[in-house]
């Protein structure tokens, strides 16, 4: 049973980290209207961010803050310089474009830090004992960053006159533009959430787990099936259906092993899209 | 107020409209009438800076708009209510309003739009996907009248209503003219609609085919043979 809760707790926090990458991914699949390969080379680029300015100041907000800057700064040079010209293109055109400047990121962080792998100098502290469950004092404080980034996202887009303005071009972007929504402030403020939000799943999988160029890549996949899942274009759909993967992977960890649990996540992918297409929170709208 | 002046333009290559020449005063409602494909929906899109490639002139009170972005002909004074997808349908009613840009006192406006549409603010918090097609067009028609545009365009805003829905539009359309909002209304109702209009154009294969006072055109044996339908 206590094995059974910890590998729980496992998922969860595997779960918040695909959840955000996922939300990055719907965030730009809602607006720019194409799905971003790019999304998991921010993440790395975010957790170097991070890494490098840990190391320089020795603080580790420090260094989580420069790296979110480092991934909203690289998500909005994205944008100006590669998506805004293939806009009025197809979205191929930009996913096959966000492939190759995916590549063109990983192959650039390899070059300044190397394909070896680097650590974040984090304290280890005694686990928190709870019942029979070990809790990592540090798994709580990601988990709280992703429910807060959730939170802010939230508030973002529901709150705020720009938030109001997003969702208002995610529903119908020609009829935003004769409502006076001029896209470019709308486009520039999506990449860098998205690319923030990146930042903060690469820095959380990063100081979790080790820091290495091919990181975000390798994070993509369960990504982009958080973000289906959910139902495309929904943000807390995104986190949710993150979660769901991640539990199941690790769930189904002791049953089919280590190799094939991401396999377990796509098929709870398939078993919940034949049962809801649109994903678990994905809405048909009419359109008269 | 609004001047279109030899226009042409079209989505690729090919013209679809070819030599528009149409003017609009303050107060005044024109019908632009017309079969399916005679380039209606075009010349409403080029008014209001959503078609990619157009030719000639648009002045809107002396300034030329012609090279001017949807988003700012919005600000400047041209609504638009679109035939189809016309409203915001994950956004809720308020919201509808409340995200429209250029609008002098916001809160206000929005009390005005609810008092004008009082259907619209018992159900403020509803999301606009959810309304019937009559709430739709209101809720349309208060999004473009959020910035007291100057000049309104409406793409068949009667097509999906019923008689009696369709009636009541005609009504606010009127209304709104007395305000002095120029309205060109394209309307494939076109003996309703220029029975409320002062003038009337009617369209084919993208030029204007016909022109003048809506009463003359009404009695047009030519146009309403070939246009508007006989005892229609």
């Amino acid at each position: 049973m206590t094995g059974f809760a910890e590998l729980l707790l496992s998922g969860v926090m595997s779960g918040l980290i695909i959840g955000l990458a996922g939300l990055a991914v719907t965030l730009v699949f809602g607006i720019a209207r194409f799905s971003n390969a790019a999304t998991g080379d921010t993440m790395t680029l975010g957790a170097y961010g991070a890494l490098l300015g840990t190391t320089l100041t020795g603080s580790l907000i420090f260094g989580g803050l420069v790296g979110l800057l480092a991934g909203a700064l690289a998500a909005v040079l994205s944008y100006v310089l590669v998506f805004r010209q293939l806009a009025n293109r197809s979205p191929i055109s930009s996913l096959l474009a966000s492939i190759g400047l995916a590549f063109f990121v990983r192959a650039g962080l390899g070059l300044a830090f190397g394909h070896n792998q680097s650590v974040f100098q984090l304290d280890i502290v005694r686990p928190i004992r709870f019942l029979d469950l070990r809790i990592q004092p540090n798994d709580l404080k990601f988990a709280a960053i992703a429910l807060v980034t959730l939170v802010i996202v939230f508030i973002i887009l529901h709150m705020t006159p720009i938030g109001r303005r997003m969702r208002a071009v995610a529903d119908n972007p020609l009829l935003a533009r004769v409502s006076g929504i001029a896209p470019r402030p709308v486009m520039f403020t999506l990449w860098a959430m998205a690319g923030a939000v990146s930042a903060i799943a690469g820095i959380i999988l990063g100081m979790k787990t080790v820091v290495s160029p091919e990181m975000g890549w390798d994070m993509l996949l369960p990504a982009f099936a958080a973000a289906v899942l959910g139902g495309i274009g929904h943000p807390v759909g995104a986190i949710v259906g993150g979660l769901v993967i991640g539990v199941a992977q690790e769930l189904a960890t002791p049953f089919v092993g280590f190799t094939y649990k991401i396999a377990v996540s796509f098929i709870v992918l398939l078993l919940v899209l034949l049962v809801r297409p649109r994903g678990m929170f994905g809405r048909v709208e009419g359109v008269r | 107020m609004l001047t279109i002046e030899n226009l042409t333009g079209g989505y690729g290559e090919t013209d679809i409209l070819t030599g528009i020449n149409l003017t609009l005063e303050a107060g005044e409602i024109l019908t632009v009438a017309g079969t399916n494909g005679a380039g209606k929906s075009t010349l409403a899109k080029a008014v209001v800076g959503l078609l990619p490639r157009v030719n000639g002139r648009v002045t809107l009170s002396g300034s030329d708009i012609t090279r001017i972005p949807a988003e700012q002909r919005a600000r400047a004074g041209i609504g638009y209510v679109p035939q189809t997808a016309n409203v915001f349908a994950a956004l809720t009613i308020v919201e509808n309003l409340e995200v429209v840009e250029g609008v002098k006192d916001r809160k206000q406006r929005i009390v005005e739009m609810f008092d004008l549409f009082p259907a619209l603010n018992e159900r403020r918090r509803a999301r606009a996907g959810s309304l019937s097609g009559g709430e739709r067009q209101q809720l349309a028609f208060a999004r473009a009248l959020m910035t007291r545009p100057d000049v309104i365009v409406l793409d068949e805003p009667t097509a999906a209503l019923s008689p009696i829905m369709a009636d009541e539009s005609f009504r606010r359309i009127r209304e709104l003219a007395r305000t002095g909002t120029a309205v060109l209304l394209i309307e494939q109702r076109a003996r309703q609609a220029l029975a409320i209009s002062h003038r009337g154009a009617i369209m084919d294969s993208g030029k204007v085919a016909l022109e003048g006072q809506a009463d003359g055109l009404l009695a047009d044996q030519r146009a309403a043979e070939l246009y508007l339908g006989v005892g229609h």
